[in-house]
């Protein structure tokens, strides 16, 4: 569980030469007679932010949802720690360190937040097949990872329905960190948040990089790119138009590969 | 509102909260309230403890197919097919043990009976998880197949079963120790298991459910599963209670279930509710049925009165959701 303070290290990352930590090579994706992806190409270092934008329908959600074991590519590979990997679910992909925050949050509104926090990875007490969900553990480590990451009165034991929209996109992040994955995948995870929040969220993934982890970002705010990513990449319908390192493109080049897929 | 709103949200939220729990433990003040009635109208049912016995004796088998049903509901899937179930499965067995004399041994028949049930149910729930079969029209299918399946195996009564497969259904602390003890496990499962959350979590949001890694499909096999073993074991219960298996037995059980079920407070459309609650479903059921059945009413309407208990309880539910609702965007909208 990572409960640690924004103050580990304050080393400048070095994103450059660490090989990928989590690739896809010429993937396509076809639903029914839509082609969402195709043949796209994406390779994310050890420990850097990488951004990925597009229009509506680019395709982005399709990208994250192969790389955390929700659909499965039509054809190509992923790769994790240069091996290739193929997630016959979501779980798998957890398994393997890697936590999602998704665009619709897939949050269960009839369920409290610590029930939502720790689905499918509930604290257990007692042996083997007599062990059973530990409850006071699940909304102790449920209330510390709220106050930690969120820093706000989220009660652990209220619904999900009962929550702002904000708070709900807070409550799905508290979900990601919990598990101390490797990779966290944030598929607009600012949308819904105020300017306080969204500072906060932003703050989080500097964070993450800094007790080294990596982090794939979706994001519609070119301020939020230019303010966190080390790379970005581009979709233009299904395509991966570009990829490039921030310091390299300007807003209106982006805005325009975005648009057009190219740099005009 | 003339103080600070952050001030009054603080003090709302805990009534509003004590709303929600009420709202969902609404069976045992209702409970409470319909056992006064009929205290103060038919005090019979209450001083004679025989009386209470046999009820909860008589309600063992319904109270077993409302757990089956609470179970499916609970997924935020439905089960039209838990009355079909239960009886083919009671009509078969008792075809193979005094029909085609296959099998003598009674042990072996309990069995049979629970396999039957089980593969039945694993069978709706593979169609529905595996093969995106609709639960409703899946399920009603087999409602209509086996409930006439059943009449095709035999048109007349079976007797002559083996005496101790008949004998612990017989037995009225058996069949009631067999309910209960059939809740308490299935309400520890649910509340203490992964798999319990599970469920919870499959009926409140399936994709939701999926993405955080949930197996969905599992969960609706076992939860399909699990509601065709408990209609077994209330088809087996059937048996023992009658002494024969006529072939309409179980029949119309499913409305009843329903009723229990939703009046209990399990939610029509999943991820709320609690099995205890579901037992108290039965439990009130069974009290009118009682009070009906001692105060001497046409036993002919009762179902008619089944009937306006289920339409209470959608009432109900949908007051509520309602209210719910409201208390829930009072919460998020201050
Ligand atoms: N499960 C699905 N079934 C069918 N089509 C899908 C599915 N998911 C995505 N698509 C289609 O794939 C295309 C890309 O969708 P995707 O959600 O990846 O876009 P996006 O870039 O995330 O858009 P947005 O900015 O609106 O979130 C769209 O045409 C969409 O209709
Ligand atoms: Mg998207």
């Amino acid at each position: 569980m990572s409960s640690d303070a924004p103050t580990v290290s304050d080393d400048a990352p070095t994103a450059g030469d660490a090989g990928p930590k989590i690739a896809a090579e010429n993937v396509r994706k076809v639903f029914g007679r839509i082609v969402a992806l195709d043949d796209v190409s994406l390779s994310v270092r050890e420990n850097e932010i990488f951004a990925v934008v597009g229009d509506n329908g680019a395709g982005k959600s399709t990208l994250m949802n192969l790389l955390c074991g929700v659909h499965r590519p039509t054809q190509g590979s992923l790769f994790l720690d240069g091996r290739p990997v193929a997630f016959d679910g979501p779980d798998e992909a957890r398994a393997a360190g890697i936590e999602t925050v998704y665009q619709d949050l897939a949050l269960m509104d009839d369920l409290d937040v610590a029930t939502n926090i720790f689905m499918g990875n509930f604290p257990r007490k007692g042996v083997g097949p007599f062990s059973v969900v530990d409850w006071e553990e699940t909304y102790e480590r449920a209330a510390t990872i709220v106050d930690t990451h969120l820093e706000r009165d989220i009660d652990p034991r209220a619904e999900v329905a009962y929550h702002s929209g904000g708070e709900r996109q807070l409550i799905a992040i508290a979900r990601a960190l919990a598990f101390d994955p490797d990779v966290v995948i944030l598929d607009e995870p600012t949308s819904a948040l105020s300017v306080d929040a969204t500072e906060l969220v932003q703050e989080t993934v500097r964070t993450l990089r800094r007790n080294g982890k990596t982090i794939i970002i979706v994001s519609h705010s070119l301020d939020e790119i230019f303010g966190l990513a080390d790379r970005i990449g581009v979709l233009y319908r299904g395509s991966m138009a570009a990829v490039t390192n921030t310091a390299d493109v300007s807003t209106d080049e982006l805005r325009s590969l975005m648009v057009s897929g190219e740099r005009s | 509102m003339s103080t600070s709103n952050i001030v009054t949200r603080q003090f709302e939220r805990i009534p509003e909260r004590t709303v929600l729990v009420l709202l969902e433990n609404m069976i045992w003040p209702i409970l409470a309230v319909i056992s006064l009635l009929i205290l103060a109208t038919v005090p019979r049912v209450f001083t004679n403890t025989m009386a209470l016995r046999l009820m909860l004796f008589a309600a063992a088998p319904l109270g077993l197919v409302v757990l089956a049903e609470s179970i499916c509901l609970l997924s935020g899937h439905f089960d039209l097919s838990v009355g079909a179930i239960a009886g083919f499965s009671a009509v078969f067995t008792a075809m193979v043990l005094a029909e085609w004399n296959l099998v003598s041994n009674p042990v072996l028949g309990v069995a049979i009976v629970l396999a039957v049930g089980s593969a039945i149910g694993a069978t709706n729930g593979i169609m529905i998880a595996k093969l995106g079969m609709n639960p409703f029209l899946q399920t009603l299918a087999f409602l209509i197949i086996f409930g006439g399946g059943k009449l095709a195996l035999t048109t007349r009564p079976i007797s002559d079963l083996p005496e101790g497969y008949v004998a612990p259904g017989g037995n009225e602390y058996v069949a009631i120790g067999i309910l209960l003890a059939s809740f308490a496990c299935m309400a520890v499962v649910f509340r203490y298991t992964a798999f319990g959350q599970a469920v919870y979590a499959v009926g409140s949001d399936e994709e939701a459910a999926r993405a955080v890694g949930i197996r969905t499909d599992r969960t609706i096999i076992a939860v399909y599963t699990l509601s065709g073993f408990f209609c077994a074991l209330a088809g087996w219960l059937l048996t023992g209670y009658t002494g024969i298996v006529s072939p309409d037995i179980a029949d119309d059980m499913v409305f009843s279930a329903f009723a229990a079920a939703i009046i209990g407070g399990i939610s029509l459309f999943g991820g709320r509710g609690k099995l205890l609650g579901a037992l108290g479903g039965v439990l009130l059921l069974s009290l009118v049925e009682t009070a009906l059945n001692v105060s001497g009413f046409d036993p002919t309407l009762i179902e008619v009165v089944n009937g306006v208990v289920l339409l209470f309880a959608i009432l109900l539910y949908n007051t509520k959701e309602s209210i719910r609702e409201r208390v829930l965007s009072a919460g998020v909208s201050s």
